[in-house]
């Protein structure tokens, strides 16, 4: 559903992304791994519209979304959690979640959709009408892809989910993802410095190093490769 | 006791010409983060535009209206042309920007309609009423003036609190990033956030116009003021732009009634330190409040 081919992103006279090509399916969670600096963060801002693109292309059901503005992109279905996820820490839970329909659903369902977020984290029920700045790190991450999901998207665009969590609270984030994308179809881009618990949910990976696409392969072929864990993926 | 009783109701007037100068910079620096120096200005121009009106022999209501139009549309036109091509630039250069407005349209004012003072018509009798068997100094035009302010306040807290529209605006200002991500149009609400300031900058000309001397200086002052309002009030709070406002103009009313009013810009000056010293953050800057 997405397909990226020789992008390259520059910031002045940094190559933040060299010739990155991949592909991320309907239903699967597609992690892209690498150090601080690799490109991640770059790539999925390329990708929704907030950073220009110097060469390439990307395509989303076919159809270009290179360069088109991060309004039209998330228009299209592509929700994007950013890095330090997002959430406007200045509105209660309920108009974080407001926030998230107006885009893509018509009047009509928005509320709907809002109570189905709701039914998904019960955690967020309970503070609906609270400001979102007294939400734990756990909890905003829950609201950024609530938020997220309450617009239907058909891709998500996480970056670092697990930044800042604990262990357990990251292994549930985790394992909503994998039975969020098995069970609708939705396609998932999974930006990760963690790379252990990445790999434990992802159906294809990619290893970014200073820009560039070191290797894309299985998780499980790439957990077992020793020598490239040790170099590129910390564990 | 008539004397403290007229200097209230003086200050209460005031305060709301300067709580709907105090609402123009607030509404600009929630959605763009600057302050505009030109808010009095765009005001005092686009009554300068109502006088020509009324002077052609346009009624004063549909003169009223053209007008508060008219200054939506200059803040729209203004946003687009000047302000949004220094987006991503240090906000000081857009604050210079605003100065430079600010001296542009006074000195157009100058030599379109002339550097003198003039009268500029109430929309109601400025004659005190009459309580009991005293008149004491609040007049028809100053009951318009209270009721005006306090609608157009409701309805700017109104529009952010409980619409979608309100909702999309406080969200472009907290956080534009994450809301671009969401499919909201940004760029958008910073115009129709200028549109609106401006169109609070007309109100704030016709009501001051008839309070003081036109000219195309009346405004400047006012500004003053408007800022010390909006400080007070914490600069994003348009509730407590009101607020702010009241304070400011009580306190100038007492300063001046009690004092002589050579010491009212001082007092303002004094005050706007104070809080700037004591209370960086406003009166109302706190998280909470914040939403408005």
């Amino acid at each position: 559903m997405l397909r990226v081919e020789g992008l390259s992103v520059r910031y002045g006279p940094v190559d933040a992304l060299r010739d990155v090509s991949f592909e991320a399916r309907r239903g699967e969670v597609t992690t892209v791994l690498g150090a601080n600096g690799a490109g991640k963060t770059t790539l999925l801002r390329a990708l929704s519209g907030l950073v220009p693109t110097r060469a390439g292309t990307a395509t989303f059901d076919g159809a270009a979304i290179t360069d088109r503005g991060p309004e039209t992109i998330a228009r299209m279905g592509i929700a994007h959690v950013p890095e330090g996820r997002g959430v406007i820490t200045e509105l209660t839970v309920d108009e974080n979640l407001r926030l998230g329909t107006f885009a893509c659903l018509p009047r009509s369902e928005r509320r709907h959709a809002i109570e189905e977020i709701y039914e998904y984290f019960p955690l967020l029920a309970g503070r609906r009408r609270r400001s979102a700045s007294f939400l734990s790190g756990g909890e905003r991450q829950m609201l950024a892809i609530g938020r997220a999901l309450v617009s239907r998207p058909r891709l998500l665009l996480l970056d670092e989910p697990s930044l800042g969590l604990a262990p357990i609270v990251t292994a549930q984030i985790m394992a909503t993802l994998r039975d969020l994308t098995s069970a609708s179809g939705l396609g998932a881009v999974l930006v990760e410095q963690n790379a252990r618990s990445a790999l434990s949910i992802a159906d294809w990976a990619v290893v970014l190093n200073l820009g560039r696409v070191v290797v894309a392969d299985q998780p499980a072929r790439l957990a077992a490769d020793t020598d490239l864990r040790h170099h590129y993926l910390g564990f | 006791m008539q004397l403290f009783v007229n200097v209230l109701l003086s200050g209460v007037v005031q305060g709301m010409a300067f709580a709907v100068v105090a609402l123009g910079l607030v509404l600009i620096s929630r959605a763009t983060g600057i302050v505009n120096f030109a808010q009095g200005a765009m005001g005092m121009f686009t009554t300068f535009i109502a006088f020509s009106l009324l002077t052609n022999g346009l009624g004063y209501w549909p003169a009223f209206a053209a007008t508060l139009a008219i200054g939506f549309a200059f803040g729209a036109v203004v946003e687009r042309t000047l302000i949004r091509p220094l987006q991503g630039k240090p906000a000081l250069n857009s604050v210079i920007v605003t100065i430079g407005l600010l001296v542009v349209l006074e000195g157009l004012a100058g030599s379109i309609w002339g550097n003198v003072a003039r009268g500029f018509p109430a929309a109601f009798s400025q004659r005190g009423l009459v309580i009991g068997t005293t008149r004491v100094a609040f007049s028809q035009f100053d009951v318009f003036i209270v009721c005006a302010v306090a609608l157009l306040v409701a309805a700017v807290v109104a529009l952010f609190r409980w619409t979608d529209l309100g909702l999309r605006m406080r969200a472009a200002a907290f956080s534009p990033e994450v809301s671009r991500l969401l499919g909201v149009r940004v760029g958008r609400l910073f115009t129709l956030g200028w549109a609106l300031a401006c169109a609070a900058g007309s109100l704030a000309g016709l009501i001051v116009a008839p309070l003081s001397s036109f000219s195309p200086y009346y405004m400047d002052l006012y500004l003053v003021y408007g800022f010390t309002a909006a400080v007070l009030g914490g600069l994003l709070s348009p509730a407590g732009a009101v607020v702010g406002g009241l304070a400011t103009g009580l306190a100038i009313a007492f300063v001046g009634g009690y004092l002589g009013s050579d010491l009212q810009p001082i007092a303002a000056l004094a005050l706007l330190l104070l809080v700037l010293t004591l209370r960086p953050q406003g009166l109302f800057g706190t998280a909470e409040i914040r939403r408005v």
